[in-house]
Formats: structure tokens, C-alpha cells, sequence
């Protein structure tokens, strides 16, 4: 753990050259790994991230040092490294460290490092005895990944507190294959939970029915046809459309400098009426929940879009400071070796009034997504692109057959507004998001939605 | 603990716990990154970052664990968790460690000018570049979206008890900026780059011209009309794509029935034109080393010689299960990975024509720039791509107007036997991936 004293020290050293604010971020985190193939446990991994950043403002200046000497010589010798890139007149004196007010929102019931390896191991052979019932499925891959995360966070304006986080996942991957021809299929649950994700959220054999299904309907799927149309987007991951359409978008890394195509445009309509879009990172045991964010800001639930009118961006303190705004709770990092920025947590488009039968049945011809694979966007000019993982045709409001290999691109600004229809069925999916500050687990959410007039990309 | 001193202990540790080799991978990386916004600096990072990993064969089974904290507790940790991981595993193939090869070609990716280089020089030279794109004399280019500079100086070091101690240095400087062009409800961004191991070769010009120039270009960009297309992707999109594809090639995703390259050594997987190198000891490469993460000697071959497949990449488990000896493509994800195999650097032998020349034969079709989501729109497993893509149309022979929101969808095992010619332009684009220009054939396009 980060000593009170000597964080205070380090911080004293980090202002000595003039710096107005001064954080020490300290980290020590144990992941492990589990990963079966054909049946058998194939690998097994355990690794230590240690490690700790100090940071320094003057300004709209920030500098960040980071090491793996956590003593207290090795602190301070960061300390002293980021103070000398800055220099200014005068200094400021820290406020000394408060009491350390930890709440924890996020229960964890069975540790990790409490759960035998024998029982990780159970679960996956459960899942991999799903996946042996199906003849074309020729390959399948198990995962299992847990990591538990200390953070203690001090900074100049007394703070000194910490958080623990507990990350449990289960992935299933399946290749279906006819000899010449190979699809995939994939599912990975996870939460901000210990060992009894399987008690609660997650069925092993559930997980492997989905990835083994979704390979085998890709694989007698013929190729998607290219064009524009009416697209139907199913719950769960199909909220990465938000996520890259526009979530990126809304995030003060590319507002503060102006690059975000919604940047300038908060209390004006961005969206269709029926769309309401919420960043909460509050959400019991979610995979994108904290108690604190990795400035140490207790975590928010935050409206993005309200009835399609923009009424709030995620914001960090550095981008604060460009804004002139209060922080979100939203500044997050991969680990010690990122400086945080603004970054999602929970996001997701909230549940509508639409029936689901009625959202197909009155599309005419198009595509429904039933599963998306990942994308990408360029937030200043909002284009966008992701992958379909399992698509269907659709002609007369019928679906007609699977369909592969099809991808959407846009701009974020046009499909929210093209958004027609919002289901009743909320679901969120896990994912990592990666941006500037690495890679950080992020849910994905929505109940299913119809955009009217989008780009397919396919053969 | 001194590092020299831990690592001995380790290894010493190891053995006394009855495992039968152990090895240690360090790795050690100073890095200096910047980043600028309205002539403010508005990131500024300093970093050393060092981890170390323990593989050791347990009763014939390879466990793994690392640590970045080398403390008391580390050595105990390490030694059981590569015990325990070791106990675990069930797969039957045989893994091992390395004694060693008689020889190793000798690699020069280190400059130690470029580590003297101060961080006052390196913001000025970011600062410079900004102010580049903004004094650039047009005024469509509204705003510098983002600028940066990084440089990085990484050792690694493999040590084990059969007494191989092999050690590599490297650094790098890189810096980018993304100008962002404005006319009217129009907006594009253009990037620009250079990299290199001197620092007082790169060129504050060539970045700032780059990123000004495609945003401008793209300014006035439209899909085209869905259909099919003839279709070169130049040599910046080429290896973006080939490295989103990179796996194919391995022998352990072949054995894993992950490649359909699997049980192929011999037959004809590419056209004839198509020659496909992986050489470990290219001049500057960014891959270049005289060994592999095991400790294997390397060597440079061609993958795909004039459209056959001579042979996948290798590292020692894959080749002893194939009977085959290792082609020295082991590799590691970071010091904490397990071993894996990679190309090296890995390029298309270049061809005669210029993009120029390839675009008169072509007549009319589309030369694809940039290809965007690699890491969803394209499956290695089945080879299935669907790209955002964006390029220029080729009319009369000649390049013709902008594109942009279309996609481009076809599969990388059919992209390779269908091409038709390979450009002279062989480039690195700060990758240890290249390709010239690549006359794909026929691809369907998704646009208005």
C-alpha cells in the first residue's frame, strides 16, 4: 500500500518547482489466466503489475512520470523528475492528507486468490463439453481470466484514498468449419465480481450454447450483400453502435481540444427524440463500475442525452481545467503507466417504448444485426465502423437467412438522429475500450434499436 | 534488490524447488512522450518501466509467472507460480528451453545519440511541427487536432540454467501530428509521421506536409456507387492490412485448425507475382534481432516464393510437433507473455511498376489509402474481411477525385491468389510490417 507520509512527502517534492496541483497514483495488481483448448488446460499465467505515476499541473500543463521503484527514494526521485519539466514563480503548499473515507458499492463475495484453480478449471470444462456437441464445431478455446487491482490515489488538495477492484471473465471462442471454409463464434461475460460470477451472472454451458451456435449459422451464412438500408440492431453488444458512433465523441479528450464533431452542441439536439443515453459507473458490480475513478473522484451516473438533447460530456480533472467544468468521475487508465483521461464506464442507450416484433416487421428490407463484433471511430470527423458477428436478411419485415461478414460505417451525428425505434429490453455486454489512457473494461448497452438508412458493407 | 543479484537467486530458487530449466525474460524501457495543443505542451510523460518473467518445465510441463516488483516476496511467487501453473496444464505438447546456437547474427538497433537527445529538443521539435500545420497558408486547415513526439530505449535480456544469456538493445524516436481541414459542414483530418533512430534526420517539413495535403484531399471526399471494383491498396493500407493477418502464417494457429494456411507447405497460395519475406536482420527494421524470444538463432526466408508457400513460422514446440526445425520466429506479448510466433519483418517483395504505371493498366478503378476497425473487420480465422475504407478513384489511368465512406470486402486466402501486379514502391511506415503497392483485382465495394 501507498504510506500517508510518504505520499505526503512525495507530493510536497512534486510541487517544489511551482506546479499547482500534484497527484500520486500507486498500484499493485495480480492477474491470472487460464486458457483450455481441445479439452485441455493449455496455459496458465500469473503475473504482478507494480507500479506508481505522480502527475503535476501548472496550468493547462500536466506531466506525468512513472516508475516500478516504489520505495520511498524511488517515489521521490519521480517526484522530482516531473517537478523539474515545469517552472513557475511560485509555489503552492499541499493541503496535508485527509482521512482515507472509503465506501464500497461493489461487494465482493469469494476473492479470486480464495477460489481453487480446480473449480475455474470445472467451469471450463463444462463449457467445453457444450462445445463438443455440436460435429462442425472443429476448435474451441476456453478462457478464463481474473485480476484483482489495488489503487491508492493522494493528491495536493488532500486526498488520500484507495479502491479495490475485482475482475472476473469467462470467454468461450468456436470455429465452425466444412474443410475449406472457417467461422467463428465467440462470448465473453464478465463483471466487477469475484469467484461467484458463476452463481450470478454467468452459466458456463449458456456462454459456450451462444459462441458454438454463432459459428455454426455463420458458416452456412452466404456473404451479405453491400448497400444502403434499414439496419435493426439487437440488445447487448449491440450498444457498441453508441460506444463508437458517439460515446467516444462525448468524451472530454476530444471536446476539451475540439476535435469532437459534438463539441460546443451541449443543450442541443443531437439525437431522435426517442433516444436517451446514460454513462453510469455506479452500477453494482458492472464491468465498468468503480467506486472511484483513477483520479479518485467518486463515480457518477451521468446523463449524456436526454430525449435526444446533449446534456453532458465526460470529463477528467486536466480537460476540466481546459473546460472550465467539474469533474465526472470518469478519468480512468489501463494501470500506473497512463496518465488518466476521460474515459466511459457503463454506457448505454435506455430502454424505449418500441416492441421488438413490431421494430422488424415494419422495416421493409434490410439487415438485422443480431450480434456485433468491435469498431473504431475518428472523433473529429465521426466516422465510424464495426464488424456484424452474426447478421440476418431481412425482406418484407421476414428475416430470411443468416448472413457474414457484413460491417456498418457512418458518422456518429447521422445515426443519431436516424435512430426510428427503441426497444423495452435493456442488456449490457462487456468489452475493453482502448484509447489514450490504454485499455479499460467498459459495458456496452441498449435495447434493441432501427436505424433508418445505414452503410453495409459486404460482398 | 539488485537486479543481477535477483535474477541469480531465481534461477538458483527454481532449481532448488525441483524444476528441471527455468528461464528469465527481462525487459527494461525508458520512454519519453509530449503532446501539444495551441502551442501549450499538454501531455508530457517520463517513464522507466522494467518486468521480468519466469518459464520453467515442471514434471515436463511449462509453467509461466512475472512480476514488476522485485521484492522479497517475488522470488517465492515466481518459483510457485510457475510450479502450479506447470501442474496444471494438460496439453501434451512438448515445450522447452533453449540451450543456446553457436552463432547469432550481430543487429544494430541502437543509437546511443538519439537517448542524449534533451526533452527541451524533442518539445521544441513537436512545438515545430504544429506550428507547421497552422502557418501551412491555407485556411481550410482550421485547427492541428492533435501533435506528439515519443521516444523509447527498451533492453530485453533472456537468461537461463543451460546458461544461454542473450541480450538485445533498441530505441526509437517517432512523432505524428492530425491537421483538421473545415469548408463549410465538411471536415477531414490527415495524418502525418516520420520515425527513425536519429533523431536530427526526421523531418518537421515532411510531417507537417503530410497531414495537411490528405486533409485537404479528403476534404471533398464521397462514397461511390455500391458495385464492383478493380482495387490497389498503395503502400501505407497494404501492410495495415497484411498485419491484421499476420496469424495466418503461423504454424501454431495451423496446428490449432486457426489457419487455413494449415497442411499448405508446397502448393501454390498466392499468385505468382507475389514473393513474401520475413527478414530478422533487415538494416533499421523495427523487428530486427539476431534472436527470437526462446533464444533461436534467426534467419531470413521467403514465406510465399513466387506464389508457394514455403514454409509457416515456427518457434520450437510448433516445429518439433511439424518435425521441422524452428524458423526463429518465437515471440512475446511484453515480458509477461507466454511464447507465441511472429513475423519478423515481414514484406512483399517489391515488383517493377510504379503505382503510377500499375494505375495505367488498371484504367479505371479505385486506390484504397486507408482501411479502418482491422481489429473487428477482419477474421483471421476465416479470412473474411469488410473494411471502412478510404482512396481516390483511377479514371483514364490517372488519379481522379476522392472517396471516402465505403467499404471494401473480400478475403485475404482468395486477395493473394487474385493479385495481379506488385508495385516498386516498397515502404516502412514507422511498421516492421511493409509492402509495396498491390494490385488486388476485383473487390466489391459498399458506397451510396
Amino acid at each position: 500500500m501507498l504510506d500517508k507520509r510518504i505520499a505526503q512527502e512525495v507530493i510536497d517534492c512534486a510541487l517544489s518547482t511551482g506546479g499547482d496541483f500534484a497527484e500520486i497514483f500507486y498500484e499493485d495488481r495480480l492477474n491470472n489466466r487460464l486458457s483450455m483448448r481441445a479439452g485441455k488446460v493449455e496455459g496458465v499465467n500469473s503475473g504482478r503489475i507494480h507500479g506508481a505515476g505522480v502527475r503535476v499541473y501548472l496550468g493547462l500543463q500536466g506531466v506525468y512520470v512513472y516508475t516500478n521503484d516504489t520505495s520511498r527514494e524511488g517515489l521521490l526521485a519521480c517526484a522530482k523528475r516531473a517537478a523539474s519539466a515545469l517552472h513557475a514563480d511560485s509555489c503552492i503548499t499541499a493541503k496535508p492528507l485527509a482521512a482515507n473515507e472509503y465506501v464500497n458499492i461493489h461487494p465482493i463475495d469469494i476473492r479470486p486468490s480464495e477460489a481453487k484453480a480446480a473449480a475455474k478449471i470445472e467451469k471450463m470444462r463444462a463449457a467445453q463439453g457444450v462445445l463438443s456437441q455440436y460435429n462442425e464445431v472443429v476448435q474451441g478455446m476456453i478462457g478464463y481470466t481474473d485480476s484483482e487491482q489495488n489503487v491508492w490515489i493522494a493528491n495536493s488538495d488532500g486526498l488520500y484514498t484507495h479502491d479495490r477492484r475485482t475482475y472476473s471473465r469467462f470467454v468461450v471462442s468456436a470455429i465452425a468449419s466444412n474443410g475449406t471454409e472457417n467461422q467463428t463464434g465467440s462470448a465473453s461475460p464478465g463483471a466487477l465480481m469475484g469467484f461467484e460470477l458463476f452463481d450470478h451472472r454467468v452459466d458456463p454451458e449458456a456462454t459456450a450454447h451462444i459462441a458454438a451456435k454463432q459459428a455454426v449459422t455463420m458458416l452456412h451464412a452466404p456473404v451479405c450483400p453491400a448497400g444502403v438500408m434499414p439496419v435493426v440492431i439487437d440488445n447487448g453488444f449491440g450498444g457498441v453502435i453508441f460506444h463508437e458512433a458517439c460515446g467516444h465523441s462525448l468524451e472530454a479528450t476530444s471536446v476539451a481540444i475540439g476535435t469532437s464533431e459534438f463539441a460546443g452542441k451541449l443543450g442541443q439536439k443531437i439525437a431522435a427524440d426517442c433516444v436517451t443515453a446514460i454513462d453510469d459507473g455506479t452500477m453494482p458490480n458492472e464491468w465498468g463500475s468503480e467506486n472511484i475513478d483513477d483520479e479518485g473522484t467518486p463515480t457518477t451516473k451521468l446523463v449524456l442525452i436526454e430525449n435526444g438533447v446533449l446534456k453532458n460530456y465526460m470529463i477528467d480533472r486536466l480537460n476540466g481545467r481546459r473546460m472550465q467544468m467539474p469533474v465526472t468521475g470518469n478519468g480512468r487508465r489501463q494501470d500506473y503507466s497512463f496518465a488518466p483521461t476521460s474515459r466511459m464506464r457503463n454506457t448505454y442507450i435506455a430502454a424505449g417504448n418500441d416492441d421488438e416484433n413490431e421494430i422488424i416487421s415494419t422495416m421493409g428490407d434490410g439487415l438485422y444485426a443480431k450480434s456485433m463484433g468491435g469498431g473504431s471511430v475518428n472523433p473529429a470527423t465521426g466516422e465510424f465502423n464495426f464488424s456484424v458477428s452474426e447478421g440476418y436478411l431481412v425482406k418484407g419485415g421476414k428475416i430470411v437467412h443468416p448472413v457474414r461478414g457484413a460491417s456498418l460505417i457512418g458518422r456518429g451525428s447521422e445515426i443519431l438522429t436516424r435512430i426510428d425505434r427503441v426497444g423495452k429490453d435493456m442488456q449490457m455486454a462487456q468489452g475493453m475500450c482502448g484509447s489514450l489512457s490504454g485499455s479499460v473494461p467498459t459495458n456496452v448497452g441498449q435495447p434493441m434499436i432501427r436505424v433508418s438508412s445505414i452503410t453495409v458493407g459486404g460482398r | 534488490m539488485e537486479k543481477t543479484v535477483f535474477i541469480q537467486n531465481l534461477l538458483k530458487a527454481a532449481l532448488d524447488a525441483g524444476i528441471e530449466a527455468a528461464e528469465v525474460f527481462t525487459s527494461y524501457r525508458d520512454s519519453f512522450n509530449a503532446m501539444c495543443n495551441n502551442g501549450e505542451v499538454t501531455s508530457y510523460q517520463v517513464a522507466t518501466k522494467e518486468g521480468l518473467s519466469l518459464r520453467g518445465l515442471y514434471n515436463g510441463k511449462m509453467g509461466y509467472a512475472s512480476t514488476e516488483a522485485y521484492d522479497d516476496e517475488a522470488i517465492g511467487m515466481l518459483v510457485n507460480g510457475v510450479i502450479e501453473a506447470a501442474t496444471l496444464i494438460e496439453d501434451e505438447d512438448v515445450q522447452e528451453i533453449y540451450a543456446g546456437d553457436q552463432e547469432y547474427v550481430k543487429i544494430d538497433n541502437y543509437n546511443p545519440e538519439l537517448d542524449k537527445v534533451s526533452e527541451d529538443e524533442k518539445i521544441k521539435f513537436m512545438l515545430e511541427v504544429e506550428q507547421k500545420v497552422k502557418n501551412c497558408g491555407d485556411p481550410r486547415i482550421v485547427q492541428v487536432g492533435r501533435t506528439a513526439i515519443s521516444t523509447s530505449s527498451n533492453a530485453s535480456q533472456i537468461q537461463n540454467t543451460y546458461g544461454l544469456n542473450l541480450s538485445d538493445r533498441d530505441n526509437l524516436a517517432f512523432s505524428y501530428v492530425m491537421a483538421v481541414a473545415k469548408e463549410g459542414d465538411r471536415v477531414a483530418t490527415g495524418m502525418g509521421m516520420d520515425f527513425g533512430r536519429d533523431f536530427y534526420k526526421l523531418s518537421t517539413d515532411k510531417i507537417a506536409k503530410d497531414a495537411v495535403e490528405e486533409a485537404l484531399f479528403y476534404l471533398h471526399a464521397s462514397p461511390v456507387p455500391s458495385g464492383n471494383y478493380r482495387v490497389i491498396f498503395d503502400n501505407h493500407c497494404m501492410p495495415d492490412l497484411m498485419g491484421a493477418f499476420g496469424s495466418i502464417f503461423s504454424a501454431e494457429a495451423a496446428q490449432k485448425g486457426m489457419s487455413l494456411l494449415a497442411g499448405q507447405e508446397g502448393q501454390m497460395v498466392a499468385a505468382e507475382c507475389v514473393t513474401l519475406m520475413d527478414d530478422p536482420h533487415m538494416p533499421g527494421g523495427l523487428a530486427s534481432s539476431g534472436f527470437d524470444a526462446e533464444g533461436v538463432a534467426t534467419y531470413t526466408k521467403a514465406v510465399i516464393e513466387n506464389g508457394k508457400l514455403n514454409t509457416l513460422l515456427h518457434n520450437l514446440k510448433t516445429a518439433r510437433k511439424a518435425g521441422v526445425k524452428s524458423t526463429g520466429n518465437a515471440t512475446k506479448h511484453g515480458y509477461a507473455g507466454t511464447i507465441d510466433i511472429a513475423p519478423t519483418n515481414f514484406y512483399f517483395k517489391p515488383g517493377e511498376k510504379t503505382l503510377a504505371e500499375m494505375m495505367e493498366d488498371v484504367g479505371e478503378g479505385l486506390v484504397i489509402t486507408e482501411v479502418s476497425g482491422l481489429h473487428a473487420g477482419a477474421n483471421a480465422i476465416s479470412g473474411d474481411f469488410s473494411l471502412l475504407s478510404k482512396g481516390y478513384t483511377i479514371e483514364g489511368g490517372k488519379k481522379g477525385r476522392a472517396v471516402e465512406q465505403i467499404t471494401v470486402a473480400g478475403n485475404i486466402f482468395t486477395l493473394l491468389k487474385n493479385i495481379r501486379a506488385v508495385g516498386c514502391d516498397l515502404e516502412f511506415f514507422g511498421s516492421s510490417i511493409g509492402s509495396p503497392s498491390i494490385d488486388a483485382g476485383e473487390m466489391t465495394v459498399a458506397g451510396k
